[in-house]
């Protein structure tokens, strides 16, 4: 009879484990004292001020300690995690809350380094514009597995001091170049922004940009991107330093803009003409646009490792950063002006102000690799 | 008879804690050696379990030789390597030959240590802030410069930036070397047979220097080849150097590139390996093999080592205020002299959390710095004893090197793995331990020169006075290489505040220091933030020298104390407290000495 209740209880706690229903109470009950150790981006002050507003209002709300684990490029968690993955330790992890998308999201999903599913059953997820692409990453559906946090799109900024009539498609991009010789340039592939400025050209100039949607094989690659390196062939001609050098991301583009290097700079933040006028970095005459054709748009997502220590103290966080306090706060202009994923009727203050361009979705992530490797090839060496 | 059996007992107790001592001292020291090589071994030959990869193969180089622009990344690495190594020898040979014991000599290795002080990467933002097309110098004069130093093709921003930082590094180690070598005698010496100064140098000290700095040119040699955070921030971007494609490799959120980093994590120890024989073999052709020109008449190399050093000096301290400058400016837009906006929100904002950081890389620097420096004296006693009594076994000089001499990316990847199948939440300990690990050798190297200059007569006297062998230590060897202790500790400190990969691969960075939220920092090009952090990671090491400095001036200098030893072995008096009133005697002989060659 003993055995036979151990045995029932056994049953009863495994299938409480398995249940993919979380019952917040007790989440929010084992989260108080965690230390969520959040592995993100560490490279702009403003984000970085964020986050430790995020941890002040979740320590002093939920006894939950936000600390950000400062990473350079957030691949540097994933490898980490895989390494975590072979030495079998399935318990007690290092990381316990990773800021990701696209390629990085692929590769945890593929080598299983993730928590089971949870975005759904998170109390904000109520508040979640659910016509915006949240269930999928890079057209990779994200079943749950991680929760979105905010909307990039690809945008150009530039100076109406130094040009009136910008550019608005790749073609008068390369016009604008070939004219002004040593003033235009895109960040160096593999970076992030290198990529997307590829794919961005790759969607206006292929012949049937459907193709781009689905998986990449050899054959099609070759047909479909012969004319984006015949364009970039000609623009790498009469790029900043003749494509001999190419800044490594989109905030050297930035303070080359600034330092007039350059005459169009590039970001994923809609508002960061704003925010960097506001902080200082950009003079009060730029302005962010779009091309014409629209602006290459993801959704950025946070999520949780399977071996996280402070499993419950994330889902809080996570949750925290869902809400629609910190969602307003995160799109104030004055402080980060990254676009919510919040139903516009839930956000409060200069956050409402933020005006979304036509939206571009992400080809499939195979391309990615493919035009990295290719653009490697050609101009990378 | 029986007090005398007790003290033959206690004195075997001693000596068998010591070897025990020195024995526990070689494993902490060495052991992250042993998982460092085998994982960089077998995961370069596709031994990975972390992507299911159980058997052997080449996969790892072929990916690695498939890469395009592989070679042009070898052949930038090696070419940046050596040159700067050459470069920053010749400069640091250059100094040597027209400062030394000059009227201003003191004020150089004054100012030697808060520019050594001076870590990489605040040194290579501060470069970056000068040179880049919008910097500093660009503004002075008022239009944009159209060389390119910073992240140009070649290399050569990096090169200039490398060879500055490690001629004071070299300058510094040379010290005592030529305080062994009499100088002056052989100046004089040659003097008298009409050789001028700078024939005497390069004919007679230089093949005497260069064997003794060896160790000096492979630290600085393979630091070239391997480092990271420097490249990253000057070094050339299309393609970058073999560390910096091998560190974008290991981090690649695809696993699949795993092979290929660690492959090339292999290659760049080849690489490593190859460069210091080559080293080795121009020493060996220049003082062994090709000695003619040391024969060959009164021909010598014209080389300004004045300027060289004023040039060295001027765009290291220069840095420190373009630093400060930016830490205040809200708005600097090219091409203003001056910010156009200031503002205290960056300090105000950072202030708190800046205190925590400063702390903590305090705190790791301090325990790791004294934990080596304690080993380093450990083993430099061994060695001298090893050197009277040659049935011991001495710890092989190269083994202490490795650490210094093994690119760390190459041994950290397997350290790293080695930490996750013991324990890897205990990141302070790993941390603190890779720091010591990395520290030891440099501590070593400085204290290298005072330890063999010191007189091992006095101990013989005091032993054969009836004193223990430990308060012969500590009455009479210690007090003697204190200013020299002193220092390699501020050395020790200012290695261990500098180290990133370590800090980041064993801490899973959750211990940040100022050298890990600097590089962080510095991926999102906000100069204003970059140039809080660059200063403070200036300062803190800056404080630590001059507390060594300050310190050992107390207890004498070490020109004075070195000086002072340097007296005993060359005279027969060798009373231990005759040094502090003969030092003031001895270095102004030798200042007249220098006068009169002159």
């Amino acid at each position: 009879m003993h055995k036979l209740f151990v045995g029932f209880s056994l049953l009863l706690i495994s299938a409480l484990g398995q249940a993919t229903d979380l019952d917040w109470p007790t989440v929010e009950q084992k989260a108080k004292g965690q230390t969520v150790y959040f592995y993100a981006w560490g490279g702009s002050p403003e984000i970085n001020n964020y986050l430790r507003w995020a941890d002040k209002r979740l320590s002093s709300e939920y006894g939950v300690h936000l600390k950000h684990v400062k990473v350079g490029d957030i691949a540097e968690a994933i490898t980490r995690l895989a390494a975590e993955k072979t030495a079998k330790k399935n318990t007690n992890g290092s990381v316990d809350m990773v800021w990701v998308n696209g390629e990085n999201f692929k590769s945890m999903k593929r080598y299983d380094l993730i928590t089971e599913s949870f975005a759904t059953q998170l109390p904000n997820w109520r508040y979640v514009d659910k016509t915006l692409p949240v269930d999928s990453d890079f057209s990779e559906p994200t079943l749950g597995l991680e929760a979105p946090w905010g909307l990039g799109q690809l945008v150009f900024i530039y100076d109406t001091e130094n040009l009136d009539n910008p550019p608005t498609s790749f073609n008068e991009l390369l016009a604008y170049a070939i004219e002004h010789p040593n003033k235009i340039t895109y960040p160096k592939p593999p970076s992030f922004h290198g990529t997307s400025f590829l794919k961005a050209a790759l969607l206006e100039l292929a012949s049937d940009n459907t193709k781009l949607y689905m998986p990449v094989d050899t054959q099609t690659f070759t047909a479909i991107s012969a004319p984006l390196w015949d364009y970039i062939d000609k623009l790498n001609a009469v790029a900043w330093h003749q494509g001999k050098q190419f800044p490594s991301s989109a905030s050297e583009t930035i303070q080359l803009l600034d330092d007039g290097e350059l005459d169009i700079a590039i970001s994923f933040n809609p508002n960061e003409a704003t925010t960097s006028q506001q902080s200082g970095k950009l003079s009060d005459t730029t302005v962010a646009y779009a091309m014409k054709a629209g602006a290459l748009s993801n959704i950025h997502f946070l999520s949780i490792p399977w071996n996280a220590a402070a499993k419950e103290g994330a889902l809080v966080a996570i949750n925290f950063l869902l809400s629609p306090e910190a969602q307003s706060r995160k799109g104030d202009l004055a402080i980060w002006g990254d676009p919510t994923v919040l139903a516009p009727q839930h956000i409060t203050g200069s956050a409402q102000k933020t005006k979304l361009f036509k939206s571009i979705p992400e080809p499939h992530p195979s391309w990615q690799a493919a035009l990295e490797a290719e653009w490697q090839k050609r101009y990378g060496h | 008879m029986n007090a005398l059996l007790k003290s033959v007992n206690s004195q075997s107790v001693a000596s068998i804690t010591f070897k025990m001592v020195v024995l526990l001292t070689v494993i902490i020291s060495f052991l992250p050696l042993l998982p460092g090589l085998v994982g960089l071994i077998f995961s370069a030959f596709g031994y990975i379990p972390a992507i299911d990869q159980y058997t052997f193969s080449f996969t790892g180089f072929n990916t690695l030789l498939a890469w395009p622009g592989l070679d042009q990344s070898i052949i930038l690495t090696l070419f940046v390597s050596i040159a700067s190594t050459l470069l920053s020898a010749v400069c640091c040979f250059a100094i040597l030959q027209s400062c030394w014991h000059s009227r201003w000599w003191k004020k150089i290795e004054t100012l030697l240590a808060p520019i050594m002080a001076l870590p990489h990467v605040a040194f290579a933002v501060g470069f970056a802030f000068l040179f880049t097309p919008s910097g500093f110098i660009a503004r002075i004069f008022g239009e944009q410069i159209h060389w390119q130093l910073i992240h140009d093709q070649y290399g050569l921003g990096l090169i200039v930036a490398l060879t500055l930082k490690e001629i004071p590094f070299l300058l510094f180690m040379s010290i005592p070397l030529l305080k062994q070598l009499n100088i002056n005698t052989t100046l004089i010496t040659a003097q008298s047979l009409s050789y001028n100064n700078a024939q005497a140098w390069q004919k007679l000290i230089l093949p005497q220097w260069l064997p003794k700095i060896r160790f000096s040119l492979f630290a600085v040699m393979a630091y070239s080849i391997s480092v990271v955070d420097v490249a990253l921030i000057i070094g050339p971007t299309q393609p970058p150097t073999l560390a910096v494609l091998v560190w974008q490799w290991l981090n690649d959120a695809d696993l699949a590139t795993l092979p290929k980093a660690s492959a090339g994590a292999l290659v760049l120890s080849l690489l490593c390996l190859f460069t210091l024989f080559s080293i080795r073999f121009a020493e060996w052709l220049i003082t062994v093999k090709c000695k003619t020109w040391q024969s060959n008449g009164r021909y010598s190399l014209p080389i300004g080592g004045k300027s060289i050093i004023i040039v060295t000096y001027l765009i290291a301290l220069i840095t420190l205020p373009i630093l400060l400058i930016w830490s205040f400016a809200q708005r600097w837009r090219f091409p203003d002299i001056t910010p156009s906006r200031w503002s205290l929100r960056f300090w105000q904002q950072e202030w708190h959390y800046l205190l925590d950081i400063i702390a903590n890389s305090m705190i790791i620097a301090l325990v790791s710095a004294t934990i080596a420096l304690i080993f380093a004296i450990i083993v430099h006693e061994h060695s001298a004893k090893a050197e009277t009594n040659k049935r011991r076994l001495k710890v092989p000089r190269l083994l202490i090197a490795i650490p210094m001499l093994a690119p760390q990316l190459s041994l950290l990847f397997g350290i790293q793995v080695a930490t996750l199948y013991i324990a890897n939440q205990y990141y302070y300990l790993w941390v603190i331990w890779a720091h010591i690990f990395f520290a030891f050798p440099y501590i070593f190297l400085a204290l290298d020169g005072p330890w063999r200059s010191y007189d091992q007569r006095l101990d013989n006297v005091a032993l054969s006075l009836g004193m223990s062998p430990f308060k012969t230590w500590w009455q009479i060897k210690r007090p003697l290489l204190l200013p020299a202790i002193w220092i390699a500790w501020a050395v020790g400190i200012s290695v261990s505040l500098a180290q990133y990969l370590p800090t980041l691969m064993l801490g899973a960075g959750r211990i940040s220091t100022l050298t890990t939220e600097a590089v962080a920092l510095s991926s999102g090009q906000d100069r204003r933030i970059s140039a809080i952090y660059a200063l403070l990671q200036s300062i803190t090491p800056f404080i630590f020298y001059i507390i060594a400095i300050l310190v050992s001036r107390k207890t004498g200098s070490l020109e004075q104390q070195s000086a002072g030893s340097n007296h005993h072995t060359n005279t027969t008096n060798s009373a231990p407290n005759s040094s502090s009133t003969s030092t003031s005697t001895n270095s102004r002989v030798t200042t007249r000495n220098v006068s009169i060659s002159k």
